[in-house]
């Protein structure tokens, strides 16, 4: 019977060939503009760790201005740390692991003829790969002794390792960071966190960074961030000393705790931490002390804005018109086919029957314009990726990075699409059968 | 009134041409009660088609109350069919969407007429035909005679020239029919000239005179008996008071 | 004639679910053209900002020292006066953050000392050629002199601030609204005093997404090599700009082996990466808002024929009575102008509505009504353009129409 339905349908679209096209066109057009936002929306507002979300904290402590919040929309503490604070925190045991980093940029050269080139480096300590669960193609990390005394070991990424040593296994090579000697110890694997959720300083989507080095380097050789620096206090800051004991936020503090108990003691811990130096004259401002989880800190620093929302606010409306529009186009096409139909109800089809006739066409071309909605939205993301690409001049990081094709996502997508879609057409298939048979039969 | 002198329509196709109506004449006075009758196929149709200016004929002339109507465009054309004839069909051809008053309305929207004389002409063409008190009405909750009474509400509620009527019983049981005949002889009767086309030779005798046609052209004229004898004799019962039989 | 409006309106208040389903994508129409319409123009508006700088000209560079050889001085000196000295170039600066990226500093600065703070201001390091490599103009006051350019922060003066400074006028109102500023000092955090020299009209600095773009401050200073290294801006003359990118990139990446030169690119490269986002909105507000007019269209035009063909019967027989053709396409615009008439009344509440909850989240000023007016009456058009082939196609359906039995 399906199959018979099925010619049915076909014919029925070989006979309004234009008014079929016309529908599946607008269902197609709903369905890529809805896969296109979502894709991006999914992108933006995605979890990269979300299976470690109730073990992984950033650390803030609002240390700043009595007079004004850290920015006029934002309430709560600045998103970053003081060296003193992070480094007092991070002495403690509580943590299963902890890291406290910032990037930097380096210059690495003395790699045979490569040219010296500027990297991004990430000054982190040795739980940040484990921690943030970084796959490793050759090598590894440092164990925690690496990290003070700083030890000259670097950790590539896959792309920069492409770039020095051709992809092969560098682990021992060494090469010059800033003029220093390294020693390559390991070179991770394809790793793009979208978003860039461990340190959204640089941008939401940026590309993470190309080497990793223990810390104390950074102080050794007094680098700046190369990120955000923030500082609110009249205090002189004339050098990288003052600058380190100084009130200003340029760190970036994860913890990991397996349980409610350890995060009750670090809480205590850190709230002790202030009550201390709020004595003492730091932290002016109301106590406002968080561990905030991946997803919570994602919302914090407000990666998906309210324009996001818009665009996803006019997707959804557009679906429901082309949806609208289908019903109404629908109910056109049955209802001009009603003389056939009045001859098969004549004929002794039930209701049920015709109903379920025109609700195979209504899936029949709910598939096809999901199908052709899948290919546009291919395209149209294709396409969209290209012009972000060429205004990044080519290189990671920006918008091009969200509109990677998230399998599961528009899978769903279609199947919710297709049901959308047979939903908008169950009026006008119920409504067909509805008609005595004689007011078709007879001239109009 | 009317004048047709030699009126030809060809149909043509790729292969053949076929003649609706072949030289066809006819000249109707005023205030007279027509029959154009025929088998179906004989051109009563097109004839009809042609005399209420819903078609146009390839040779012949005719003329309408003095009007040559080869020359009008389509727009006089409308206006003479708005202001001169008056239609009534086989299938009723009411708007299913409007009531009976609406309906009846639908021609007087294209003259110039006030609301009120629009009003005034609506409620008479219905007190006439006796369904006064349907006006707000829809088709559907009509029976098929009063249906077509308020079609001929419709056509004469606009004061035409003559009545086009084309099986206006084809759709009715007897009783019905016999209402709807002897309500166009009343209409008759106060002045208004009526062509009706039939094929049911009954029909035909009510009127005063029959125009018989057969492949487009007219086969014989046969003038009856005054109607008041024809209608005693086939329809005992019916009285000629204008308005009594339809309260 | 009458318009005969009302037995329109009864006959198509009995046949309503074409009617409703059209209108209702009316209404959604209206509601997107309005809406999209708006925040479309509020991106043009905030990416055509006038920003002083001569934009299309201007080259930036980026170099970092990396050996313990590397002079940041001597460096400069030798970078800026062989740059200098190409044909083509207008003149060229050492300037600590490139204009318009998103990227550079910014701190207090105040009237008097001690004063509230302001909020953060902008504020950039040039050397004497920076006014003239901006292009910016100054509207009082005076450049800055080679003598009056300080050395490069250190390691151990790194708060220090300048004896002059340069301001925009935007700033000079905020902090001495109606006064000429010229002579007067103002503050930084640590109470050091900087004496304002110079007007500059209009600028926008480093941080275009910021609540005052055109507060700027210009500082007499080398750039410390301290946060990415030392830029360089360079302005050509028109038509020079990428014969000039491809000799410095040439020649800066051999000329000093202490240094790698990171990148050369136009100033409009950080620009348009500044605006990527709000033009990628623009571009995707117009297209979404032309698919929903089309796909409206698409449904008035299909609800039009469909009526049209499903009332031949009842068009011939109003020809049969007396309607002439323009009569016919007459009652079918009335129609559908019925339909796009009450379409377009509930969009008006729903385009309301939907900036009402715009404004509050964004907070923009409320929807301006000439948009509003503007989208009805473009929308009531569209809606009777798409009927109006439909219609006319309605006018020549014969009256013979009416005596057909089958």
């Amino acid at each position: 019977m399906l199959g018979y339905y099925t010619r049915l349908a076909l014919k029925s679209f070989g006979r309004n060939p234009g008014l079929t096209t016309l529908m599946v066109l607008a269902i197609a057009l709903g369905i890529a503009v809805c896969i296109m936002t979502l894709t991006v929306y999914h992108a933006m507002s995605g979890n990269p760790i979300w299976w470690k979300n109730d073990r992984l904290y950033a650390v803030t402590m609002d240390n700043w201005d009595p007079n004004q919040p850290w920015r006029p929309d934002w309430t709560g503490p600045p998103p970053q740390m003081t060296y003193k604070d992070s480094q007092y925190l991070f002495s403690s045991n509580i943590p299963e692991r902890k890291v406290v980093m910032y990037s930097v940029d380096g210059v690495i050269s003395g790699v045979g003829s490569a040219a010296p080139e500027r990297v991004s480096t990430r000054l982190t300590s040795a739980d940040f790969f484990a921690m943030f669960e970084v796959p490793f193609l050759y090598g590894n990390g440092w164990s925690a002794s690496a990290d003070r005394p700083a030890q000259p070991v670097i950790v590539l990424s896959r792309e920069e390792n492409e770039k020095l040593f051709g992809g092969s296994n560098s682990v021992g090579r060494t090469l010059r960071w800033n003029d220093h000697e390294f020693r390559v110890i390991g070179v991770l694997d394809e790793w793009f966190p979208r978003p860039k959720y461990y340190d959204l300083n640089g941008g939401n989507f940026a590309p993470p960074d190309k080497a990793y080095i223990p810390q104390q380097w950074g102080i050794d050789l007094a680098l700046l961030n190369n990120e955000d620096t923030d500082c609110w206090r009249a205090e002189k800051v004339d050098n990288y000393k003052e600058f380190i004991a100084s009130d200003c936020v340029w760190q970036q503090m994860w913890v990991e705790l397996p349980d409610a108990a350890s995060r009750e003691r670090m809480q205590s811990l850190i709230d002790g931490y202030w009550a201390e130096q709020h004595k003492a004259g730091r932290f002016p401002r109301a106590r406002d002390n968080r561990l905030t989880n991946v997803a919570q800190w994602l919302r914090d620093n407000k990666v998906v804005d309210n324009d996001n929302r818009v665009l996803v606010g006019l997707a959804f409306a557009f679906l429901a018109l082309c949806l609208i529009n289908t019903v109404g186009l629908l109910l056109a096409k049955f209802l001009n086919g009603a003389t056939i139909t009045g001859v098969r109800r004549a004929l002794g089809a039930s209701r049920r029957q015709i109903f379920v006739q025109h609700l195979v066409e209504v899936g029949a071309v709910s598939v096809v314009g999901a199908a052709l909605g899948l290919l546009l939205a291919t395209l149209g993301l294709a396409a969209v990726h290209h012009l972000y690409a060429a205004a990044h001049l080519g290189q990671r990081g920006g918008y091009q990075e969200l509109t990677h094709f998230d399998v599961v996502g528009v899978v769903w997508a279609v199947i919710l699409a297709v049901a959308a879609t047979v939903a908008a057409g169950l009026y006008p298939a119920w409504r067909i059968g509805q008609l005595p048979p004689a007011v078709y039969l007879k001239s109009q | 009134m009317l004048r047709m002198h030699d009126v030809s329509k060809i149909y043509r196709t790729d292969l053949i041409e076929t003649y609706a109506l072949r030289k066809f004449s006819l000249e109707v006075a005023e205030g007279e009660f027509v029959a154009v009758t025929g088998p179906s196929g004989s051109g009563k149709t097109t004839f009809l088609n042609v005399a209420g200016l819903l078609e146009d004929f390839d040779a012949g002339s005719y003329e309408l109350e003095g009007t040559d109507v080869r020359r009008l465009s389509d727009d006089a054309r409308s206006r003479l069919r708005n202001e001169r004839i008056g239609f009534i069909f086989q299938s009723f051809n009411l708007i299913p969407d409007l009531n009976v008053y609406d309906n009846v309305d639908v021609p007087l929207r294209y003259r110039r007429l006030t609301a009120a004389d629009r009003d005034e002409r609506i409620n008479s063409a219905l007190e006439l035909v006796g369904l006064a008190s349907r006006m707000k009405h829809m088709p559907a909750q009509l029976s098929g005679g009063q249906q077509q009474r308020v079609a001929i509400a419709r056509a004469i509620a606009g004061d035409p020239a003559f009545l086009l009527a084309d099986e206006p019983t084809g759709n009715l049981d007897s009783l019905m029919s016999r209402q709807v005949m002897d309500l166009l002889e009343q209409i008759n009767e106060m002045g208004t000239t009526i062509l009706l086309v039939t094929h049911d030779p009954e029909l035909a005798r009510r009127a005063q005179r029959n125009v018989h046609l057969i492949d487009g052209q007219i086969s014989d004229f046969r003038a009856y008996e005054p109607r008041a004898a024809a209608v005693q004799a086939a329809a005992p019962g019916a009285s000629g008071a204008p308005g009594s039989a339809f309260a | 004639m009458s318009l005969g409006v009302r037995p329109i309106l009864s006959a198509l208040l009995r046949n309503r679910t074409g009617a409703v389903l059209v209108a209702v994508q009316i209404a959604i129409a209206l509601a997107v053209l309005v809406n999209a319409l708006y925040i479309v123009v509020q991106r043009v508006e905030k990416i055509g900002r006038p920003t002083g700088i001569d934009e299309p000209n201007l080259l930036m560079i980026l170099s970092t020292g990396f050996t313990a050889r590397y002079q940041e001085v001597a460096s400069i000196e030798e970078d800026l006066s062989w740059l200098r000295s190409l044909p083509g170039v207008v003149a060229a600066s050492a300037i600590s953050a490139v204009p318009l990226s998103g990227s550079g500093s910014a701190g207090a600065l105040m009237p008097r000392p001690g004063a509230p703070p302001t909020d953060s201001v902008n504020h950039m390091e040039i050397d004497e050629q920076g006014i003239a490599t901006l292009g910016v103009h100054l509207v009082a006051g005076r450049n800055f002199r080679h003598e009056e350019i300080q050395p490069p922060l250190t390691e151990n003066n790194a708060s220090q601030f300048v004896p002059e400074v340069i301001v925009s006028r935007a700033l000079a109102e905020h902090l001495f609204p109606h006064q000429n500023p010229l002579g007067k000092p103002v503050y930084d955090l640590l109470g050091q005093s900087a004496t304002i020299i110079g007007v500059i009209d209009p600028i926008m600095g480093n941080f275009p997404d910021n609540p005052h773009p055109d507060w700027l401050y210009l500082m007499p200073r080398l750039p410390a090599p301290f946060f990415d290294g030392v830029h360089y801006a360079v302005r050509t003359q028109p038509g020079q700009r990428d014969t000039v990118l491809r000799l410095a990139e040439a020649h800066l990446a051999k000329s000093n082996p202490d240094r790698v030169v990171n990148w050369v690119r136009p100033l409009s490269y950080f620009k348009n990466l500044s605006y990527l986002w709000d033009r990628a909105m623009e571009i995707y507000l117009l297209t979404v808002t032309a698919l929903v007019i089309a796909v409206t269209c698409l449904g008035v035009f299909a609800l039009a024929t469909f009526n049209v063909s499903t009332r031949t019967k009842q068009i011939g027989t109003r020809r049969a009575v007396g309607a002439r053709r323009r009569d016919i396409v007459r009652y079918f615009l009335i129609e559908n102008g019925l339909i796009t008439s009450s379409g377009v009344l509930v969009g008006c509440a729903l385009a309301l509505a939907a900036g009402y909850w715009l404004s509050l989240e964004y907070a923009l000023p409320r929807l301006n009504l000439y948009y509003l007016v503007g989208g009805v009456l473009a929308l009531w058009a569209i809606g009777q353009l798409a009927a109006w082939q439909p219609a006319r196609r309605a006018a020549t359906v014969p009256p013979s129409v009416a005596t057909r039995t089958v």
